[in-house]
């Protein structure tokens, strides 16, 4: 075995992340680690990674027993991690945080072989990244992508994928798959954790499932079947399949007009938005909600012709947009669940002048309630959620917000299978009370599972609409091609 | 859990074994002339440092204290030098600090200038308007009643005392009860976040600076009826010791954290340590040392406590 862990245990302050994490890893093995919000995963790896100590267990590397007290540790031991949320310089350009830390042992820094072979790396893989850019101004897919470059070139001997998928759209989630499948060639070990029970059905090898910190299953995957999958991750059954029932729509809530982009919402629908990496979707979300200016297009909401110049215009106009950047814009970290929960709307929990607490503390514990937040109290901090619950947090925001119409802009990023339907449901029910829905995502079953309508984007155009009901071939025939080029597929 | 409780209280804990070693260490310590002082000379600091709190808060910085406690003293002495009445002298002297508070906010919030250099820069202007103004000479022509506002007594406990205590009251209502406060833990913690949610975080930001800038102004104010006159000079350096008493009471430079408990607990160690080394006959050398260490040192548990993460 390459990697062995046994009955590994971790603790933050009150609250268990890990009680017996158990895996195990061969070379050239695809170990999927799978598990619901909150279960542990990333802490497990974590912890192999040297970026965590664990409490208890053992770690074996190679045979021997090993503990990495930090991650150049793990690293000068052949094991690299792309994270879940990303770590990244964001004042470096590409190239300088892809080899960050490697930088070499001379004391100048090599700066243009360090471009050229970012460049090289990055045309390898025929990523959407120029080696000079800047980080910040990187989408989280973009940022995803920097990640994995950083993790492969160093030659290690496992790698740990968290989530790599989760922003990402298909184009470049193949290239992922692609990728994992030439480090299995060589023989590399790759761990990887992810909420997409389909992924890498054809690549991975084992699976093992982690569940309240516990491994609570491993095996094979060939053979394992959807539901089973399921029920070891939840402990119970669940229908993981979703399907709406449209409603018939209402008035109209929210037209957008631009010169090849026009398109209303109505009330009770789920309109989704697809498009490859770039397409301008966020852009278009962010135009909406008053954030910048792209395609200087023309407002209406519920009929009447409107200018929003920032959130605050847009949130008083009944908009919410649940960003896909969740660490940048979506989320105060430092804050208590309940700050973040109540920030967009202090006046239900406000008497007069003065904040309301207990109400505060109620609201908050009614959404950790109804998104299952896996929290200890609504005083914890944001940012000591796993990234799932991070995600729902973020959601509760807006849902407490009552707007009427939202842009959700890739909202199950990082969710498990369970509160991904819960979240379809709210979706559902919020359409069923007359509000209107864009819902931006990269992950197209899920668009169809939920969409009425789907407008399709290629380069910050509508390139298409088709219906709910349609296949994954059209959209992508969509967003790949344009008119002409469609004709001659 | 214990720890974790028992590392909370740790800012209580430091002032209460200094307050004790003081007693046992001086006898004259603990004599109502000299904690009456140590309050007066605290005083003026912690309502400073109660503004900077929610300053820092907020995620910025204000450099620019010391600065604006000269201009409210030396325009309150000056109004009343020119028969103002007491009351309205001492208006002027917190409008004063207001509006150099706004002026920071604004410039903070239009120019999207980083604080430090913000402050920076007006720290240098308002002295220099201040010196300008007075031509550098003290105010002293300032009617007696005057003196009762940092020296008087009520009820037995000095009436900066009972001041101080209204402003903490008012600035951790405003803290923690209030759409300000808790906007200006939002931007301070996650800007991008905060503007996001639809928060206005250029009105909210200039708020804060404003009303750091009228509790400014009333502490030139106490500071002016200490000394009886208006010192174009003074609060040189305030700022820093306003800052450190945010910084030792759990305040972070990173924006988001920080407790008026916290900050009172901050000042007054502060204070205890300046007032302790006196009676010891600690150089004020060595004192500024001390000050300095205890900074470092109350940071640094801080930090322990949190990446602990209890
Ligand atoms: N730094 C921390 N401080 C306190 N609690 C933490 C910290 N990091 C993780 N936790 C807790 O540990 C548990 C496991 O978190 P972890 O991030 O490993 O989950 P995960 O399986 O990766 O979930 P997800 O699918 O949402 O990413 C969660 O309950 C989380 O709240
Ligand atoms: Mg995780």
């Amino acid at each position: 075995m390459l990697l062995s862990l046994e009955g590994i245990q971790k603790r933050f302050g009150g609250v268990t992340a890990l009680r017996n994490g158990n895996l195990a890893v061969a070379a050239g093995e695809v170990h999927l680690l799978m598990g619901e919000n909150g279960a542990g995963k990333s802490t497990l790896m974590k912890i192999v990674a040297g970026m965590q100590a664990a409490d208890g267990g053992i770690m074996r590397w190679q045979g021997q027993e090993v503990r990495f007290l930090n991650p150049s540790a793990a690293a000068a031991n052949g094991i690299a991690m792309v994270h879940q949320e990303s770590l990244l310089a964001p004042h470096l350009t590409v190239a300088e945080n892809i080899f960050l830390g490697r930088e070499g042992n001379s004391f100048l820094v090599p700066r243009r072989r360090m471009m050229e072979a970012a460049a090289r790396l990055i045309a390898e893989h025929h990523f959407p990244l120029q080696a000079d850019w800047r980080v910040e101004r990187l989408s989280p897919a973009g940022k995803q992508l920097v990640e994995i470059c950083r993790a492969i070139q160093h030659g290690s001997s496992l790698l740990i994928f968290d989530e790599p998928t989760s922003s990402l759209s298909e184009a470049e989630t193949q290239e992922v798959f692609r990728i994992v499948a030439t480090l299995k060639q060589r023989n590399v070990g790759v761990i990887y954790i992810t909420h997409r029970l389909e992924e890498l059905r054809a690549l991975g090898d084992r699976v093992t499932v982690l569940r309240d910190g516990e491994t609570v299953h491993t095996g094979p995957l060939a053979g394992l079947s959807r539901q089973e999958l399921i029920r070891h991750m939840v402990g119970r059954e669940v229908a993981a399949i979703y399907h709406r029932e449209p409603v018939a729509p209402g008035a109209e809530m929210l037209a957008f007009d631009a010169p090849g982009l026009s398109f209303t919402l109505r009330a009770g629908e789920i309109v989704g938005l697809a498009g490859l990496m770039g397409a301008g979707r966020t852009e278009l979300c962010q135009e909406i909600f008053g954030v910048a200016r792209h395609y200087h297009g023309a407002l209406r909401i519920a009929g009447a012709p409107r200018t929003i110049q920032s959130p605050g215009d847009a949130v008083a106009a009944g908009i919410a947009l649940i960003t896909e950047d969740r660490q940048r814009t979506g989320l105060a970290r430092g804050l208590p669940i309940s700050h973040n929960t109540t920030l967009a709307s202090l006046h239900r929990v406000s008497r007069g002048t003065l904040l309301d607490h207990p109400a505060e503390r109620r609201l908050t514990q009614d959404f950790i309630e109804r998104l299952r937040i896996k929290a200890e109290s609504p005083r914890q901090l944001a940012g000591r959620l796993s990234g799932g619950n991070q995600q729902k947090v973020v959601i509760a925001k807006w849902l407490a917000r009552q707007a009427r119409i939202f842009l959700f802009d890739e909202p199950t990023r990082g969710i498990d299978v369970g509160a991904k339907v819960e979240v379809f449901e709210l979706m559902d029910s919020l359409a069923r009370e007359g509000a209107a829905i864009l819902m931006v995502s990269s992950e197209l079953p899920e668009l169809i599972q939920v969409a009425d309508r789907i407008l399709v984007m290629r380069r910050g155009r509508l390139n298409g609409e088709l219906p709910g009901r349609t296949t994954q071939e059209e959209i992508m025939k969509r967003a790949t091609f344009g008119e002409s080029e469609q004709a001659i597929q | 859990m214990k720890s974790g409780v028992l590392k909370r209280l740790l800012p209580f804990l430091t002032l209460f074994v200094l307050f004790i070693s003081l007693s046992i260490a001086s006898e004259n310590f603990l004599t109502t002339t000299n904690l009456s002082a140590v309050v007066r000379q605290t005083a003026v600091i912690n309502i400073m440092a109660l503004g900077m709190t929610m300053v820092i808060i907020a995620g910025a910085i204000d450099l620019s204290v010391g600065s604006i406690l000269a201009m409210g003293g030396l325009l309150g002495t000056m109004a009343m030098e020119k028969g103002a009445p007491i009351p309205a002298g001492v208006a002027v002297g917190i409008a004063a600090g207001m509006f150099w508070g706004f002026a920071n906010g604004f410039l903070v919030t239009r120019l999207k200038i980083n604080p430090f250099i913000v402050t920076l820069g007006t720290l240098g202007i308002v002295r220099g308007l201040t010196l300008i103004i007075s031509n550098g000479l003290p105010v002293h022509q300032i009617p007696q009643g005057f003196s009762y506002l940092g020296e008087g007594t009520v009820a037995g406990v000095p009436f900066v005392l009972w001041i101080l205590l209204l402003c903490a009251a008012g600035v951790h209502t405003v803290l923690e009860h209030t759409r300000l406060g808790r906007y200006a833990f939002a931007i301070g913690s996650n800007p991008d976040a905060a503007y996001y949610a639809g928060i206005p975080v250029a009105f909210h930001t200039t708020a804060v600076f404003a009303i750091c800038g009228m509790l400014t102004g009333l502490a030139g104010m106490i500071e002016a009826s200490r000394l009886m006159t208006g010192q174009p000079t003074a609060g040189t350096g305030y700022e820093l010791q306003a800052i450190a008493a945010v910084v030792i009471g759990g305040g972070s430079l990173r924006g988001g954290e920080g407790t008026v408990v916290g900050t009172l607990i901050g000042a007054f160690i502060m204070g205890l340590l300046a007032n302790g080394s006196d009676l010891l006959g600690i150089s004020p050398y060595v004192q500024q040392a001390i000050i300095g260490a205890v900074i470092i040192l109350a940071v640094t548990v801080d930090e322990l406590r949190k990446r602990k993460g209890v």
